[in-house]
C-alpha cells in the first residue's frame, strides 16, 4: 500500500534537488555587486520603509478584493466551455444561471459604486 | 490536449423538492436588486416585506413538498428532502420572520443598510436548509458555509459600536477555525470511507472500511470537534457568550435558534445516520462532551448580570441536553432532538424578543436592572419573558417541560440513563439564575412617588429607564413576536400532540434508525 506513495516521494526529492542546485549555483557562480537600494526587501515596488502613520487607501483593498472575486469565478467557466459537448444542455444552462448570479452581484457592485476610485 | 469525455449524463432534478430553494435564492437576488433604489419606502417598508414574502412563499413551498414518510433525492446524490429536513427548515423559516420583525428597529439597519442586512440574512437561512437536506459531505460543507459567512458579516453590522465589530470578528476567527476543523475531518472521513455520500459511508462502514480504522476515528473526532464549535459545545463554547452580547440582539435571536438548529440537523444527519456503525466509537466521546456542556453551561450563566450573556450561557447548556439526543442513536433520539429544537425555537426567540424590547429603551441597556419592576409596568413583555424562562427550566405545562422529558426518556430508553441523570442535575442548577430573571420581574420594589404639580399625583413605574417609548406597544412588533412564541410554548405544553404528530414523521426518516 505505502508503494503507491512512492511518486510523491520521488517528486519531494527531485523537487528538493533541483531548488537546491539552482540555489547553490546561483550563490557559487553569481555576480556580486550590493548596492543599498539591492539590499532592500522588495515588497511589491513600495518603498519598505512604512512608517507607522502610513496608511493603505482602502478603496484599494476593495478594488483589488472585487477583482480576485469576479477573477476567480470566470476561472469556472473555463473547464465547461472546454467539456460542453460532454456535458450537454444542463450544463450550458446552468453555466448561465451562474453567470446571471454574477451579473447581479456586478450591478450591485457596481450600483453600490464600490468600483469608484475616492 | 483536450481528453474528451464520455456524455456526462445531467444529474436528476426533482424541481419540486428544489423549489423553496429556488424560492429562497430568487427571494434573495429580487431583495439584493430591490435595495438599489433610494427612496425611504423601499427601504423601510419593501424591503423587510419581500424577505417577509421569500421567507413566507418558501415556508409554503416545504409544507407543499411535505408528505409523509417520504424519502427522496431532490438533487441525485447532492440534496434529499425528508421530514427531519423539512421541519428543521420550518425552524429556520420562523426564526428567519422572527428576525425581520425583531430587526425593524434596529439601528443595525440604517448601519449596514436594510438590504445587505436582509439579504445576508436570506442567504444564511438558505445555507441553513442546504445544510439540513444535504446527502453528502461536499453539500454538508457548502451549506456550513453559506450560513456562517453571511453571519460573520451580520454581527458586525453595527458597524459603530465597537463590540459589534468586536463580536463580528470573533465569530470569524473562531468559526473559520472550527470550518477548517470540520473541513479536516470531512477530508479524512472520505480518505477512509472512499466516497462523499452519506449513505455511500454508511455502507462502507463495517464493510469494507475497518470500524477501529485510526483514519477513520481521526475523521471522525475533527468533524465533531468542528460541529462542536458550531452548535457552542464545551469545550468549544468559548466564542458563544462574547459574540451573543456583542452582536445586534435579532442576530443573536437567530443564531441562538436557528445556527443551533443547522448544526443539529447535520450532527444528526453525519452522526445518526453516515455513522450510524461505529457508534460505539464516537457515542461515549458526545455523552462526555454533553455532560461537560451541561455543567459548563449551566455553571457560567449563574454569575451573568446581561442577559444576553446569561441566554448565551443557557444556550450552552441547552446544546448539551440537545446533544443528548443525538448520542443515543435511536429513532427516540432523533424524535426527542428535533421535538427539543422545535419548541427551544419558540422559547428562546420569546425571551430574546422581551431583552430587545427592553434593551433599546432602558437605561441598563440589556442587563438584569433592565427588567426590574417590568411586571407592573408591562405585563404584556413580563409574561413572555416569566413564560420562557419557565419553558428554558423545563416547568410543566411548557413546552420546554415536554421537550426536557421527551430528551430524558430517548436518554433512559437507549442506554444513558445517566445523562438522563446529568440532565436532570443541569436543570436544577438552571433554575437559580432563569427563576432570579422571574424573580427580578415580580418582585421588585414598589412604585415610586415623584415630586409633583400640586393636585396631581404622578406615579412612576418603576423600571430602569421607563418612558412613553418603554410601554409594551411602542413596538408593536417586538410585543407580537413575544406574545406570539410565548402563547405557542404554553400551547404545545399543554397540548402537544400536533408537535407529536410532526416528530412521529421525522423518526421515520432517517433510514438507518428504523427497523
Amino acid at each position: 500500500m505505502l508503494q503507491s506513495y512512492l511518486p510523491a516521494l520521488v517528486f519531494l526529492v527531485l523537487g528538493g534537488a533541483i531548488g537546491g542546485a539552482f540555489t547553490l549555483l546561483n550563490g557559487v557562480l553569481g555576480p556580486r555587486r550590493p548596492n543599498p537600494v539591492k539590499n532592500e526587501p522588495y515588497e511589491c515596488g513600495l518603498p519598505s520603509e512604512v512608517k507607522r502613520s502610513f496608511r493603505f487607501g482602502i478603496s484599494f483593498y476593495l478594488i483589488a478584493m472585487l477583482f480576485i472575486l469576479f477573477d476567480i469565478e470566470v476561472i469556472f467557466l473555463y473547464p465547461i466551455a472546454v467539456q460542453l459537448k460532454a456535458f450537454g444542455v444542463f450544463a450550458l444552462v446552468e453555466t448561465l444561471v451562474f453567470i446571471f448570479l454574477l451579473l447581479v452581484a456586478f450591478v450591485f457592485v457596481w450600483r453600490r459604486g464600490a468600483l469608484e476610485w475616492k | 490536449m483536450i481528453l474528451p469525455l464520455a456524455d456526462v449524463p445531467a444529474p436528476h432534478i426533482d424541481y419540486k423538492g428544489l423549489s423553496p430553494l429556488i424560492a429562497l435564492v430568487g427571494g434573495t437576488v429580487l431583495v439584493l436588486m430591490a435595495a438599489l433604489l433610494r427612496g425611504r419606502f423601499v427601504q423601510r417598508s419593501l424591503l423587510p416585506l419581500l424577505t417577509l414574502g421569500t421567507l413566507g412563499a418558501a415556508m409554503g413551498l416545504s409544507i407543499w413538498v411535505w408528505s409523509p414518510g417520504d424519502h427522496r433525492p431532490i438533487v441525485e446524490s447532492a440534496l434529499e428532502v425528508d421530514a427531519l429536513a423539512l421541519s428543521l427548515s420550518l425552524v429556520f423559516y420562523v426564526a428567519g420572520i422572527a428576525t425581520v420583525l425583531l430587526a425593524h428597529r434596529s439601528a443595525a439597519l440604517s448601519d449596514a443598510g436594510a438590504g445587505e442586512y436582509y439579504t445576508l440574512l436570506l442567504s444564511s437561512v438558505t445555507g441553513m436548509v442546504l445544510l439540513a437536506e444535504a446527502a453528502n459531505l461536499i453539500t454538508l460543507f457548502v451549506g456550513i458555509e453559506l450560513l456562517s459567512i453571511p453571519l460573520y458579516v451580520l454581527c458586525a453590522s453595527q458597524v459603530r459600536r465597537r463590540a459589534s465589530l468586536e463580536a463580528g470578528l470573533k465569530y470569524l476567527v473562531i468559526g473559520s477555525v472550527g470550518s477548517a476543523t470540520l473541513l479536516y475531518g470531512l477530508a479524512l472521513i472520505y480518505g477512509a470511507a472512499g466516497t462523499t455520500s452519506f449513505a455511500g459511508i454508511d455502507r462502507a462502514l463495517g464493510d469494507t472500511v475497518s470500524l477501529s480504522d485510526p483514519l477513520l476515528l481521526t475523521g471522525i473526532a475533527l468533524a465533531c470537534a468542528g460541529l462542536a464549535f458550531k452548535a457552542s459545545v464545551a469545550p468549544f463554547h468559548q466564542w458563544t457568550p462574547d459574540v451573543y452580547q456583542g452582536a445586534p440582539t435579532p442576530v443573536t435571536a437567530f443564531m441562538a435558534v436557528a445556527t443551533k438548529a443547522a448544526a443539529f440537523a447535520i450532527f444528526l444527519r453525519l452522526f445518526d445516520s453516515a455513522l450510524l456503525s461505529a457508534q460505539f466509537q464516537w457515542a461515549p466521546a458526545l455523552a462526555a462532551l454533553a455532560t461537560i456542556t451541561i455543567v459548563v453551561g449551566n455553571v457560567g450563566a449563574i454569575a451573568q448580570d446581561s442577559l444576553k450573556r446569561m441566554l448565551a450561557w443557557s444556550g450552552v447548556a441547552q446544546a448539551g441536553y440537545i446533544l443528548a439526543g443525538v448520542v443515543v442513536g435511536t429513532q427516540k433520539g432523533l424524535e426527542a432532538t428535533v421535538f427539543y429544537l422545535l419548541v427551544y425555537l419558540l422559547m428562546n426567540v420569546a425571551a430574546f424578543a422581551v431583552v430587545i424590547a427592553r434593551e433599546r429603551v432602558s437605561e441598563w441597556g440589556d442587563g438584569m436592572r433592565a427588567l426590574e419592576g417590568l411586571g407592573r409596568a408591562a405585563p404584556w413583555l413580563a409574561w413572555p419573558m416569566t413564560i420562557a424562562m419557565l419553558a428554558l427550566a423545563g416547568f410543566p405545562a411548557t413546552a420546554g417541560f415536554i421537550g426536557k422529558f421527551y430528551l430524558i426518556d430517548a436518554a433512559v430508553d437507549g442506554d444513558y440513563a445517566w445523562l438522563g441523570v446529568v440532565i436532570v442535575a443541569g436543570s436544577m442548577i438552571s433554575l437559580v439564575y432563569y427563576l432570579r430573571v422571574v424573580a427580578v420581574m415580580w418582585m421588585g420594589p414598589m412604585e415610586v412617588r415623584l415630586p409633583s404639580l400640586p393636585g396631581r399625583p404622578r406615579t412612576a413605574k418603576p423600571v430602569g429607564g421607563w418612558s412613553p417609548e418603554a410601554d409594551a406597544w411602542a413596538q408593536p412588533e417586538v410585543t407580537l413576536v413575544a406574545v406570539a412564541c410565548a402563547a405557542a410554548t404554553m400551547f404545545f405544553g399543554i397540548w402537544p400532540n400536533p408537535l407529536f404528530d410532526l416528530v412521529a414523521d421525522v423518526g421515520t426518516s432517517l433510514a438507518s434508525l428504523v427497523g
